[in-house]
């Protein structure tokens, strides 16, 4: 079969990251081609080379289609050479028809008036091509994530599209609605269509595609025929990566920072079974809807923290880790059922407030949308959660007070800036989960959850990071750590735990971690024995 | 450090480019006489504005606030000329519907997610509506006869002379203890302190101002209550701004309010304070306007949101909410009131008048939408 989509060499470097390295893919025509790797493993910027979101000349390296090299300045230009890009995020416009939407921008017409008439024969006679019982004169809105996705794919298809590129088409579906998608693909294969298929889901990916090519730190590690290999065989390549010395769990180093509270440090030699000592929170069967009258998202999630460990919390993009920690802090999600015990007493239906006040933190992974007043100075920032400490009668605050504790906290974290009256919005990454941090710190917690707080800053303050969770423990403060790099779960934790879609897929300590066995369990498979 | 000092020089520099524009035209702009009333005008337009400031840190805004003036104005108009009562009790009265209003608006607003435009532009028409229902559209004095009471004197009483002159005074040493304990709480942390000499030079700067301006008022009637009514309002706002927990939260919701969810804020609670907060400086607005109008008439507090709107905007507030100062505010308030007295000195036609308002508010806020950009 002829190649009609193909990379040479491609690299994409954005600052101070190399998104993607010399990568070499080849899509066949009608062929179903899987992308594996794992999260930041350079899927989505591939995608986004091919469709000209990332523009012709912001990448070194060459595309080709049909033999010959071509230059999309914009999306239009892939959807001109017959690329189609199908995402989780829906081009569909809710309040549109179905058939308004598959024309969209390119309506029939007459004269200067929109021709309805025949944009909706047209729609439907595509709808009946396609086998879907839809009309055309439906609003989208009332579709099912399903539906929408095989409309956008109709449109795809209508545009005389050759390569459809589906990003984690499945994520959201039912299984009938799977085995509805799965059929169409295998149907436009028939036909002649090339589709790249992104899925976290191996068992997927090993029933509906040929190839499968795997990414690794924006690498292109192999290509391998589906037939000739094994799930097992993927997972070795999408993790086959050494652990570095990087992640220093137990190594509190001996500078010169400050503690946070005046604690005995008694680190403990890492592989010791944990003391029986009761926990600090524990979970019970804890079942959570996004709304009130929405299915259930988490799903009968147990587990134990105890004081002076490090739970690390693992897991595929969307498999509830946030979503965990931001219901268990008050600020998401309907109980439907369950319990959660914090320091012996219930934490039902708690606001950010009195979880901050009963000694439980969270530390957001998105940190300038959930984190940081970033108009603001790095003190007033540092402060904001605790200023009821420096409250005088009858409502004065102590200027002087604050002003002393966060400079203790600005020294003691090292955050660099010239002093704590720059703004926020000014320091690099690194610098502000710093002051995140210091935020959280300050209030002076017990059960300190960190979510992804070593996202985007650079090595040098990564390793500060690891050590503060360090220092926490010591003072026997527990800590949560969710992570999507399996290196540094294993690094810094003690016990992991892998969520896999909403429930638990495994429990891992330390003397069994292993990536093969965390990544199988976050796909939902029955961890292997060792 | 040179873009700074400019900045910071920007505004009292657009006041004195408008009072000098408007001495050269009429010298009398700058008579005792004038000044005094300039310096009442901007007392009810300051009040109010510093009550919108508030809102407008937390990133919403009240347009109900110049309808609200004329109700709470009227409601105790009426109950003082019509229904016979005391003036403290009518005042009290009114004062206790105000934070009622207000207290609904705001609960309404957060309890309901319903942006704050709509529900004060419904407010702003009520309002208007129960305004010329109590009044019955009809011209109500504020007191009987031609007694004084406390309502009619809110706008008419002068300090005498030498109280006047003994209150600057009182409020310079007053600011000298202030200044004395803030660098010795600053110095006993071991934090910098400004040198002694500038900061001595500051505070003779103060009161010197201080003690000329009384002079100045002496040279009319004397200090106007007014304006002691304003500072007082000053005062309090730039505390509970700069100097409270409640402040602060006011900067961190407007700045980010997700953020200020997540970092334990009872976003609620704040925005509703906020609101009763407002309801306070609607009534204080609403008794000197309609005090200084002598009765209490349809017109009265039209189109004053606007103008507390443009002070604030003038003076810095950002209207996305998280950034503005009092002084900013007291600065906005001073250019907007010096441009609508000039203009009425000079005898400008009210069409003019509305234009000249409409330009300044619309420039004010392109300078916001610049400075927010950058």
């Amino acid at each position: 079969m002829p190649t009609l989509l193909e990379s040479r060499g491609l690299t994409k470097k954005f600052p101070g990251v190399t998104a993607l390295r010399d990568v070499a893919f080849a899509l066949r025509a009608g062929e179903i081609h899987a992308l594996c790797g794992e999260n930041g493993a350079g899927k989505s910027t591939l995608i986004k080379l091919l469709a000209g979101i990332h523009p012709h000349g912001s990448y070194e390296g060459e595309l080709r289609v049909d033999d010959h090299p071509v230059a999309f300045h914009s999306i239009r230009d892939a959807e001109a050479a017959g690329i189609a890009v199908i995402t989780q995020e829906f081009a569909l416009i809710d309040e549109l028809s179905v058939g308004e939407n598959i024309f969209l921008g390119r309506a029939p017409r007459r004269g200067l008036r929109v021709d309805w008439l025949t944009l909706h024969r047209r729609a439907t006679a595509l709808l009946a091509d396609f086998g879907l019982a839809l009309t055309s004169e439906t609003p989208v809105r009332e579709l099912g994530i399903g539906q929408k996705q095989l409309v956008e794919i109709v449109r795809a298809m209508d545009k005389k599209s050759r390569v459809l590129v589906l990003d984690e088409p499945t994520a959201a579906l039912t299984e009938q609605e799977v085995a509805v998608l799965v059929g169409h693909l295998r149907r436009l294969r028939a036909q002649g269509t090339a589709c790249i298929y992104i899925s976290h889901k191996l068992d997927e990916v090993f029933a509906l595609a040929d190839r499968i090519t795997v990414l690794r730190d924006g690498a292109s590690i192999t290509t391998l025929t589906t037939r000739d290999t094994t799930i097992p065989v993927v997972i070795k390549h999408m993790v086959g990566r050494e652990i570095t010395d990087l992640f220093p769990r137990r190594a509190t180093s001996a500078h010169g920072g400050a503690g946070f509270t005046p604690a005995s440090s008694t680190p403990d030699g890492g592989d010791k079974p944990r003391p029986t000592t009761e926990p600090i929170l524990s979970v019970r069967d804890l079942t959570v809807a996004p709304s009130k009258n929405a299915p259930p998202f988490l799903r009968d999630v147990s587990f134990d923290l105890h004081p002076g460990e490090v739970l690390g919390l693992g897991g595929l993009m969307g498999a509830g880790r946030t979503e965990l920690l931001m219901h268990l802090f008050g600020a998401w999600g309907h109980r439907v059922s369950g319990d959660v015990t914090l320091r012996g007493a219930p934490h039902v239906t708690p606001t950010p407030r009195d979880s901050i006040a009963r000694g439980l933190v969270l530390v957001t992974e998105d940190r300038k949308r959930y984190g940081l007043v970033l108009p603001q100075s790095i003190g007033f920032n540092l402060s904001l959660s605790s200023l009821l400490q420096f409250r005088r009668a009858p409502a004065r605050l102590d200027l002087p007070a604050e002003h002393v504790r966060n400079q203790h906290f600005f020294d003691a974290l090292r955050v660099k800036a010239p002093n704590q009256q720059a703004r926020v919005g000014g320091l690099s990454g690194g610098n502000q989960q710093k002051v995140v941090l210091g935020k959280a710190l300050m209030t002076g917690p017990t059960v300190v959850m960190l979510d992804e707080p070593t996202r985007g800053i650079d090595v040098g303050a990564k390793l500060e990071v690891y050590e503060l969770i360090n220092r926490l423990t010591a003072e026997g403060k527990a800590v949560l750590l969710v992570s999507s790099e399996l290196p540094e779960l294993m690094g810094m934790s003690d016990r992991i735990l892998m969520l896999a879609a909403g429930c638990i897929g495994g429990e891992f300590t330390r003397d069994q971690f292993a990536q093969e066995k965390l990544l199988a369990a976050a796909m939902g498979r029955a961890p292997v024995t060792a | 450090m040179n873009a700074r000092l400019l900045k910071n020089l920007a505004l009292p520099f657009a006041l004195l480019a408008v009072c000098v524009f408007f001495a050269l035209r009429e010298p009398a702009f700058l008579g005792p006489r004038n000044l005094t009333q300039l310096i009442v005008e901007f007392s009810l337009t300051g009040t109010l504005a510093l009550g919108m400031f508030l809102i407008l840190l937390t990133g919403q805004i009240d347009l109900s606030v110049g309808s609200g003036v004329g109700l709470i104005g009227g409601l105790a108009a009426v109950l003082v000329f019509q229904q016979g009562w005391p003036a403290p009790l009518a005042l009290g009265t009114a004062f206790a519907a105000a934070l009622v209003l207000w207290l609904l608006m705001g609960a309404l607003i957060v309890g309901q997610r319903i942006p704050s435009f709509i529900i004060t532009l419904g407010g702003l028409l009520i309002f208007k509506g129960l305004f010329w229902l109590v009044i019955q559209n009809s011209t109500i004095p504020v007191a009987r006869g031609d007694q004084d009471n406390l309502y009619s004197l809110l706008t008419t009483y002068y300090l005498p002379p030498a109280a006047g002159l003994a209150l600057a005074a009182a409020v310079a040493a007053g600011l000298a203890l202030l200044t004395y304990l803030a660098r010795s709480a600053r110095t006993a942390h071991k934090l910098p302190v400004a040198a002694t000499n500038r900061a001595l030079a500051q505070w003779f700067a103060t009161a010197a101002a201080l003690l000329g301006a009384a002079y100045l008022f002496n040279q009319f009637r004397g200090v106007p209550l007014p304006l002691l009514i304003l500072s007082a309002t000053a005062v309090t706002v730039y505390f509970l701004t700069q100097h409270t927990p409640f402040g602060r939260y006011l900067y961190a919701i407007g700045g980010n309010e997700e953020a200020a969810v997540l970092s334990g804020i009872a976003v609620n609670r704040v925005l509703i304070g906020a609101y009763v907060l407002m309801g306070v400086a609607v009534a204080l607005t609403g008794f000197m306007t309609t005090a200084y109008s002598g009765s209490s008439t349809t017109t009265v507090g039209d189109l004053m949101e606007l103008d507390a709107i443009a002070a604030c905007v003038i003076g810095g507030t950002a209207l996305r909410g998280g950034r503005g100062t009092v002084w900013g505010v007291i600065f906005g308030a001073l250019i907007m009131t010096a441009l609508l007295n000039g203009m009425t000195l000079l005898a400008v036609a009210p069409e003019i008048k509305f234009i000249a308002r409409g330009a300044v508010l619309t420039l004010a806020v392109w300078m916001d939408v610049r400075l927010g950009k950058k």
